[in-house]
C-alpha cells in the first residue's frame, strides 16, 4: 500500500544539528504519536513537515508529491498549534470558515461544512461564541474543527493539550481518538508524556535525543500490554535523557 | 449598598460633589477679585449662551474643526501609510520609528514659528502645525499596534493558505485597529489644544482667534466662554464618537 506521508532523510541544523536524520512512512489513516525527550526536536520535526519550517536535509512526502517550506503545493495540511491561534475577534463559527475561503468554497458551502465539524468536535450551539469567552479545551476543540474542516490530507497536532488540566486533558484524549476513529483522517501527533501516547496512538515513534534519530517505532494495536508498553517507553526515554546529559558534561 | 455606590459611581456623584464645592470657591474668589480677573461660573454659562444664541459660535468652531479635521486628518492619512510600510518591511519600520521620536521631541512652538515663516499669516500655519504634532502621536501608536501583530496569528493564516489579502483583513487590520483608535483619541485632543494655540497667529477666526481678540478687548468672560466650547468639543468626541467606536471593536473581550 502506497504510503500517505513520507519522511525522508530529514535534518535540521540550528548552528548545532539538532535533527540528524529521521526517516519513517506512514499509511493512510494511521494515528503516529512523535514521542522524544524534551529538545529532541518534535516540534520542530512537525514543522517541517507541515512545510512551516525549511529542513537542513532531506525531503517530506504526502501522496508522493514534495512538501516545502514557502512554496504551494496542492495537498491540504491541517495544524494544531500548542496555542489555539484563534481569531479572538472572529466567532468560533467564523474562525473554521475563515481557513475555507482559499478552498474556493462559496459562503453557504462554508457555514454549512464549518457547522459539520464544530459539531464534529462537540462545539454545537457554541458557533456564535467569541473564544474569549469559551474555555481552553473548548478552544482546542475549535481548533481541532478547523483543522479538520480543511478536510487535510494529514493533519498535525502539536501538544495541543498541553496547557489543559489533568482532567480536561483525559478528555480531550478520548475526543481525539473518537475524532480520529469517525474521520479516518491521518494524524501526526507530538506529545512529550507516554502515557498520552500509548491512550491514543496506533503507532509510536520515540525520537532519540539531540542530535535525534528514530530510537524506536512500536505498533500499538493491543498486541503488548499497556502498562508493560509505558514502562518500556519510560525506560528508553531515561536512557536518551542521561545520554544526552552525559554528553553534555 | 454596592448597588448604590455603582449607580452613583456612574452618575459621578463624587464629581458632581467636587465640583459644587469648586463652583463655590470660584464664586467667593470672584466676589473677592472682580469678574475682570475671574468671571463668575454662572456668568460663563450665560456667554455662552448668547454666541449660540448670536451664533457667533459656529464660525469660529467651524473654522477651527475645518483646520484640525486637514491637518488631523493629514496626519492620521500619512500614519496609515506609514503603519503599512512598518508592517510591510522591518527596515521601514526602524526608520519610522526613529523619525517619529525626532518629531515627538520638537516642541509645539517650533513647529509655529517655522510655519509662520513657510506659510505666513494664512490658514496653512495652524492646520500644518496640527499637523507636525499629532503625526508623531497618532504614527507611533499606530506602528506599536503593527509591531504587536502575533506573528503566531500570521503563521497560522499561512498554514491554512490564506492570501496576503485575507491576512491583513482577518488578522492585521483587527489587531491593529485598537491601536488606530486609541492614537486618534490622544491626537484629536492633542490637534484640538494645539490648532487653538496656532490660531493666535495670523488668522482671524477660530477658537483660538476668539480667545485671544477676547483677551485684547478685554472681555475677560469671553475668554473663559471660548475655553469652555473647547471643553465641550473634546468631551463631545470622545463620549459620542471615540468611545462608542472602541467598545464596538472591543466587544470581542
Amino acid at each position: 500500500m502506497a504510503l500517505k506521508l513520507e519522511v525522508r532523510g530529514i535534518g535540521k541544523d540550528f548552528v548545532i544539528p539538532v535533527i540528524d536524520s529521521v526517516s519513517f512512512g506512514v499509511e493512510a489513516g494511521e494515528f503516529v504519536c512523535l514521542l522524544g525527550p524534551n529538545g529532541c526536536g518534535k516540534t520542530t520535526l512537525l514543522r517541517i513537515v507541515g512545510g512551516i519550517e525549511r529542513a537542513s536535509r532531506g525531503s517530506v512526502l504526502l501522496d508522493g508529491l514534495p512538501v516545502l517550506a514557502d512554496r504551494r503545493h496542492q495537498r491540504h495540511v491541517g495544524v494544531v498549534f500548542q496555542e489555539d491561534r484563534l481569531l479572538p475577534w472572529l466567532s468560533l463559527r467564523d474562525n473554521v470558515t475563515l481557513v475555507l475561503r482559499p478552498l474556493g468554497l462559496d459562503a453557504a458551502a462554508r457555514r454549512a461544512r464549518a457547522a459539520g465539524y464544530l459539531r464534529l468536535a462537540g462545539l454545537q450551539g457554541f458557533e456564535d461564541y467569541y473564544p474569549g469567552r469559551v474555555s481552553g479545551g473548548m478552544r482546542q476543540r475549535a481548533a481541532i474543527a478547523r483543522a479538520l474542516a480543511i478536510e487535510p490530507d494529514v493533519l498535525l497536532m502539536d501538544e495541543p493539550f498541553g496547557a489543559l488540566d489533568a482532567q480536561n486533558r483525559r478528555i480531550m484524549q478520548q475526543e481525539v481518538r473518537r475524532i480520529w476513529a469517525e474521520t479516518r483522517r491521518t494524524i501526526l501527533f507530538v506529545t512529550h508524556s507516554i502515557e498520552e501516547a500509548v491512550a491514543i496512538g496506533t503507532t509510536l515513534i520515540m525520537l532519540s535525543a539531540r542530535p535525534s534519530r528514530i530510537r524506536e517505532r512500536v505498533r500499538n494495536d493491543g498486541g503488548r500490554e499497556r502498562g508493560k508498553l509505558i514502562d518500556d517507553l519510560n525506560a528508553m526515554i531515561m536512557e536518551e535523557v542521561e545520554r544526552q546529559q552525559g554528553d553534555a558534561s | 449598598m454596592s448597588r448604590y455606590r455603582d449607580r452613583a459611581g456612574r452618575l459621578h456623584l463624587p464629581t458632581l460633589a467636587a465640583l459644587a464645592v469648586v463652583l463655590v470657591g470660584w464664586t467667593l474668589l470672584s466676589r473677592r477679585y472682580g469678574a475682570f480677573v475671574l468671571p463668575g461660573p454662572w456668568s460663563i454659562v450665560t456667554g455662552l449662551a448668547e454666541i449660540v444664541r448670536s451664533g457667533e459660535i459656529w464660525p469660529h468652531a467651524g473654522a477651527s474643526l475645518g483646520r484640525i479635521a486637514a491637518g488631523f486628518g493629514g496626519a492620521v492619512a500619512v500614519s496609515l501609510v506609514m503603519g503599512l510600510g512598518a508592517f510591510v518591511s522591518r527596515t521601514a519600520r526602524g526608520i519610522v520609528q526613529d523619525v517619529l521620536a525626532i518629531l515627538n521631541s520638537t516642541s509645539v512652538f517650533v513647529w509655529i514659528v517655522v510655519s509662520l515663516v513657510w506659510f505666513g499669516l494664512s490658514n496653512w500655519a495652524p492646520i500644518f502645525t496640527t499637523f507636525m504634532i499629532t503625526l508623531p502621536v497618532v504614527a507611533s501608536t499606530l506602528v506599536e499596534g503593527v509591531a504587536s501583530v502575533d506573528r503566531r496569528l500570521l503563521e497560522m493564516g499561512d498554514v491554512y493558505r490564506l492570501s496576503g489579502a485575507q491576512k491583513f483583513t482577518a488578522i492585521v487590520i483587527p489587531s491593529t485597529l485598537p491601536y488606530l483608535v486609541a492614537g486618534m483619541k490622544v491626537g484629536f485632543g492633542l490637534a484640538l489644544k494645539v490648532s487653538v494655540v496656532a490660531e493666535i497667529f495670523g488668522v482671524t477666526s477660530g477658537i483660538g482667534y476668539a480667545m485671544n481678540y477676547s483677551r485684547e478687548i478685554l472681555a475677560t468672560r469671553m475668554v473663559f466662554v471660548w475655553a469652555l466650547v473647547m471643553i465641550l468639543i473634546m468631551v463631545a468626541t470622545d463620549k459620542l464618537l471615540f468611545d462608542p467606536v472602541n467598545r464596538r471593536l472591543t466587544r470581542w473581550r
